[in-house]
């Protein structure tokens, strides 16, 4: 999976916060509020450009004491939720 | 006489300055550039020797160049298109579907020509003049901590306060309202005005100012205000009023603020000032009649201020 081009992760008030701003993603017109975890996940699926929930999983339990079947589970909800937002592709 | 010949003039707006310069005809300034005259630059002062934020050159022109196209907005029988020809940006005005001029920008956005098809009727060319320099504006302004903001905007006992709201809720109307119920409220712009944050050591402030911008209105004052606050409008069946804070403050003005966001250096200009103003203006939302009991309501929550000491 990859992140559509043209979203962004901004610092707005404090919070992190996804918004559209590229071409193609102008019309977005929402911001979605990420929490910590899903904030961190997003950051490493930027850099990653191509990924994988389980590959996404890994590195969570790389940085965080989350065993595996946790960190899969708590991943596919974060992925499930910027797809029903269409952020990915 | 003199403005017969003359071929450039430098205005200033909201502390930015740029330059015009054409080779459309006689009287140019006077006869397409009426709403500028309070913002011209008194080139015997002392900011005749600042620099210019862009320039400007406007010219009538037999072909117009191909370019790609990325992006089109359509806003009430108004297009722009957005592309480029390689490095430089273009944007293209359209009236019901009638090109009314093509603006060509170099890479900075420090150099721009706007060309005009032979033949274009007087409020055509104002209206492709007039969109050139508003996007120029608010391009060029982005990492000056400058927004350019689509509302209305009073001043009330040395405030301004700015309404906001897309196309039709009423923002001309509530300002309207403010005027005539709320004793103490000047129109200080109807449509386009310019916001500016400064950092002064601890003290961080912001200011709204005029601009030649007004829409339908001609209120075109070089005067400017410290901000009192934001209100976005929403039409309803009551008068109620609430305070937004935090990314819901931010996420109300974000989209009546113009530029070029799909260009990551712009877009990074906007959203720093725009997080500064979310975090340090007072941001209200306001559902409302278009009554008296709006404007009254409205001014006793936001400008609860102005009888302290």
């Amino acid at each position: 999976m990859r992140i559509k081009k043209g979203f962004v992760l901004r610092e707005v008030c404090g919070e992190q916060v996804i918004m559209g701003e590229g071409v193609g993603a102008l019309d977005f017109g929402k911001l979605l509020c990420l929490n910590e975890t899903a904030a961190w996940l997003w950051k490493r699926a930027e850099e990653a450009g191509d990924w994988t929930v389980e590959s996404l999983a890994e590195a969570l339990c790389g940085e965080y004491d989350v065993d595996s079947a946790r960190a899969l589970a708590d991943v596919k909800n974060i992925v499930a939720e910027w797809q029903k937002v269409n952020v990915l592709e | 006489m003199a403005d017969f010949l003359e071929k450039s003039k430098r205005y200033k707006v909201a502390g930015h300055i740029f330059e015009v310069s054409q080779g459309i005809c006689e009287g140019f300034f006077a006869k397409f550039m009426d709403n500028y005259a309070p913002f011209v630059v008194d080139e015997s002062s002392d900011v005749a020797s600042a620099s210019n934020l862009f320039a400007i050159k406007v010219e009538h022109s037999d072909e117009m160049p191909q370019y790609n196209e990325d992006v089109c907005q359509d806003e009430e029988g108004q297009q722009i298109h957005c592309g480029s020809i390689g490095e430089k940006a273009v944007f293209d005005f359209r009236l019901r579907g009638e090109l009314t001029g093509m603006l060509i920008c170099s890479k900075d956005y420090k150099e721009a020509s706007l060309l005009i098809p032979n033949g274009t009727s007087f409020n055509l060319l104002k209206f492709a003049v007039n969109n050139s320099l508003m996007v120029l504006y608010a391009i060029a302004s982005a990492s000056c901590y400058t927004l350019l903001f689509h509302s209305a905007v009073v001043n009330y006992h040395g405030k301004g306060y700015m309404f906001l709201g897309k196309s039709g809720t009423g923002k001309s109307t509530h300002a309207r309202l403010w005027l005539k119920y709320n004793e103490g409220s000047e129109l200080l712009n109807d449509d386009n005005p310019v916001v500016r944050f400064f950092k002064d050591g601890e003290n961080s402030y912001a200011r709204v100012y005029g601009s030649p911008w007004s829409g339908k209105t001609p209120c075109y004052k070089n005067e400017d205000y410290p901000l009192g606050g934001f209100v976005l409008l929403a039409q309803a069946p009551f008068n109620e009023i609430k305070r937004l804070r935090g990314v819901m403050a931010y996420a109300a003005i974000v989209p009546h603020i113009s530029g070029k966001r799909w260009e990551s250096v712009i877009a990074d200009g906007l959203h720093k000032t725009e997080n500064l103003l979310a975090m340090n203006v007072p941001i209200w939302h306001l559902d409302c009649l278009p009554d008296e009991g709006a404007a009254k309501l409205c001014v006793a929550n936001i400008a609860q201020d102005k009888k302290e000491p």
